[in-house]
């Protein structure tokens, strides 16, 4: 008697849809897009009239376009302030409330809040924070004497600003993370410890961070392939790489050329870039925080 | 076990299906014809049969609308209440996605036609901005309308209706004109101990006092290039040029036309590194310069007539309430006349009836909507509805009505008494010189003002689009 549980046939019936849906929304349209990527297209939705000229146009400018190189090169500042920013505040939070007794759900809560905001929210907030002139900022400095606005999002200080409200809004997910796997550890390990006059210090060194490596590398797995993927905040507090195209990230270039340069052949390309640079760093994550096997 | 393998069949077939049908609704839907399939003549169309004159669907109707009378726009508020007026008379309703005229805007738009989810009703550009959906015939021309609705925007002038770029066909019924101009905030510059400029302000007058005002401690002009530059960078052109040719289009950045919209650009860069913009131009929107402006730390912004409600409602403590004026605010406030150089006289403006109404292809195909797209724009281009809108400004009617001026506040007066002096009203260059020609110009504005950009490099790469576009 045949049994659906032993036939594999069924196996390929339930894994249709899925397969289906992504050939038509993420392969089918991925191809095409390496398609437009050679082509001269300059409204969405079309393929364009002809080819470009010569046909690899658009990867030539990819190499020479210095504004490619900003938004690279801000792409890994994003990356190193998501380790070290967002992973290594929530993990500084986490082990500081894993060592409180009580409120642990009060900071929880707090310091989840912000990623149930939408960015674009958060993007107008932080807008008003660092305006340069009446903004909060500039008027709390004020308040200790400071004569001079300083343009928060000036060529100078952009990057920085752009930063700090992206890593201040996901210090809580990694840190709600990072606290579950802090309280996943043994008590009774603390406990032992501190019966052979371990202090507190020595304990998070030896026990806690140990004992977190491969929370800790997932998190920092999440953080580098987040960090490609930043786009709506920044976008709303620097649109079209304000000032000076000195903000553009690889998203918000692609984006700009694509819907507001109207040069969407060469978003096509920006594409391509992000998608081979995806893959790219995920595979390096993956072997530079490759999880251990030992906890 | 039959049942299992049934339900197992079902739940996949199901889920299959119901996938395939999600994907097929990106398409039009068989009862609308796409684009393509509408070009058989309206006669042939079910709605053709109605009686020429009737202008009404047979039930509600939902239309969906997109007009730029949004934000700061003098007539967003009247715009609502004429909506608010139409679904009263028929019973039909609004859905309605205006937004603020700008760049993204115009890509939304263009964007939307490409894809199939333009509105039924739109209110835009008539230059080259449409030329995208005018040649792909997704718009239905005034003529095609009247020929089943005679009576289609008859009370205006056809003469003052632009014909579209694309094919010299008219689409765009228009409502109201539009005037670009020098806003003034007398208060700055009594401040600064400049006199308020006139009919006869030159450009050398407008350096020097650039000067005084940034001396005396404020931002002489509100402008957030790296955000707005549009009206400095057609108005630093139309100083090099005159009405007679300010609308040519150069062919390379060293021709005749090319050097004079390269010695606009360069006029610009003159003024930021005199530092007479914000310190933030550069890193600031619109509305940050714009607030500059009505608070008293720039003195002058150049923008257009639908600024004027703007500025009206920055000086109302409720700016929905026309009642909440501050009247003595609102006199801080002055328009006139761009500085004249050259052989451009100071009284000659940008202006014009440059955006109108369009009926989609979708709409006039739909046989729900027609009537009611016709409808909706015959309202909002009324003999009642116009004059609302234009107020200060030109409109198309052949019976325009007398103006009051005792029911306009004292900014509209002075708009009006400027516009009195006019020498001549030339349309923007850059509604010719569209979209993405102008991004190396428009955004790249920051780069040429420091120097990363030359403004002959910057001028030649849009000229190149251009030319590589026609």
């Amino acid at each position: 008697m045949s049994n659906i549980y032993k036939s594999k046939k069924y196996v390929f019936f339930f894994l249709a849809p899925a397969f289906i849906f992504l050939i038509l929304y993420l392969y089918y349209p991925f191809f095409v897009n390496i398609y437009g990527s050679f082509r001269a297209i300059k409204n969405l939705g079309t393929y364009g009239t002809k080819w470009n000229d010569p046909w690899y146009e658009n990867y030539v400018k990819l190499v020479t376009d210095p504004v490619v190189r900003t938004s690279l090169k801000n792409t890994f500042l994003m990356i190193i302030a998501t380790i070290v920013g967002q992973v290594g505040i929530a993990l500084l939070l986490a082990i500081l409330v894993d060592n409180i007794e009580k409120g642990t759900q009060f900071f929880r809560t707090v310091y989840f809040f912000p990623i149930v905001i939408s960015a674009t929210a958060l993007g107008l907030l932080f807008n008003l924070i660092f305006l340069y002139d009446k903004g909060m900022l500039n008027q709390f400095l004020e308040l200790f004497g400071k004569t001079t606005l300083t343009d928060w999002k000036g060529e100078k200080l952009a990057i920085l600003t752009m930063m700090i409200p992206v890593v201040w809004q996901y210090v809580g997910f990694y840190f709600v993370i990072l606290e579950t796997g802090l309280n996943n550890i043994s008590q009774e390990l603390y406990e032992s410890a501190a019966i052979d006059g371990a202090t507190r210090f020595q304990r998070v060194i030896y026990i806690s961070l140990p004992l977190l490596r491969n929370v800790i590398c997932t998190c920092l797995t999440l953080g580098v392939t987040g960090a490609l993927k930043v786009f709506d905040l920044p976008w709303t507090m620097f649109p079209k790489g304000m000032p000076l195209k000195e903000t553009f990230l690889t998203g918000t270039y692609m984006y700009y050329q694509t819907m507001e340069a109207k040069n969407v052949d060469y978003g096509a390309t920006l594409a391509v870039l992000i998608v081979v640079l995806g893959v790219v760093l995920s595979r390096i994550t993956r072997a530079v925080f490759k999880e251990s096997e030992d906890f | 076990m039959k049942m299992k393998k049934l339900t197992a069949a079902l739940m996949t077939a199901i889920m299959t299906a119901s996938m395939v049908v999600g994907c097929g609704s990106a398409a039009p839907a068989p009862a609308e014809p796409s684009p393509a399939q509408t070009e058989a003549p309206a006669a042939e169309t079910p709605a053709a049969e109605e009686p020429a004159a009737e202008t009404e669907a047979a039930g509600p109707v939902e239309l969906t609308v997109t007009t730029t009378f949004a934000g700061e726009d003098s007539n967003a508020q009247n715009y609502k209440n004429a909506v608010a007026g139409w679904e009263a008379a028929t019973g039909n309703t609004v859905s309605d996605t205006s937004a603020t005229s700008d760049e993204t805007f115009k890509t939304r738009i263009i964007t939307d036609f490409e894809t199939g989810s333009e509105p039924d009703v739109l209110f835009f550009f008539n230059g080259a901005d449409a030329n995208d959906f005018v040649n792909a015939g997704k718009v239905v021309s005034i003529d095609e309308i009247r020929a089943e609705f005679p009576d289609f925007a008859s009370n205006m002038n056809d003469d003052l209706i632009a014909a579209s770029p694309a094919d010299g066909v008219k689409y765009a019924v228009p409502v109201n004109g539009y005037w670009e101009a020098m806003f003034v905030n007398t208060a700055v510059l009594d401040a600064a101990g400049v006199a308020m400029p006139g009919a006869d302000y030159t450009w050398d007058q407008f350096l020097e006092d650039c000067q005084k005002i940034k001396d005396a401690g404020y931002a002489p002009i509100a402008a957030a290039l790296g955000n707005i530059p549009h009206y400095w960078w057609e108005f630093a052109i139309f100083n090099q040029q005159t009405p007679a040719n300010h609308l040519d289009i150069p062919g390379a950045a060293d021709d005749a036309t090319g050097s004079q919209w390269v010695a606009g650009l360069e006029d610009i860069k003159t003024l930021y590194e005199k530092g007479y913009f914000p310190d933030n131009t550069l890193s600031a929107t619109d509305d940050e310069t714009f607030a500059m402006f009505t608070d008293g730390k720039a003195a002058f912004l150049l923008d257009g007539s639908w600024k004027v409600g703007g500025i009206v409602g920055s000086c109302q403590s409720d700016p929905e309430d026309p009642s909440t004026l501050d009247a003595d605010k609102l006199a801080n406030f002055d328009v006139t006349y761009f500085p004249g150089k050259g052989n451009r006289k100071t009284t000659d403006m940008i202006g014009g009836l440059s955006m109108g109404y369009y009926i989609t292809k979708k709409a006039w195909d739909d046989p729900d909507k027609r009537a009611a797209a016709v409808s909706f724009v015959s309202y909002m281009t009324s003999d009642e509805v116009v004059p609302q809108f234009a107020q200060h400004t030109a409109s198309a009617l052949k019976n325009a009505p007398a103006v009051d001026e005792t029911q306009f506040n004292a900014l509209q007066v002075k708009a009006m008494s400027m516009m009195s002096g006019v020498t001549s009203l030339t349309g923007a260059v850059q509604d010719l010189f569209n979209g993405d020609c102008r991004v190396s110009t428009f955004d790249g504005m920051p780069d040429i003002v420091v120097g990363n950009v030359s403004a002959a490099d910057a001028v030649q790469e849009g000229i190149d689009v251009y030319l590589d576009a026609q």
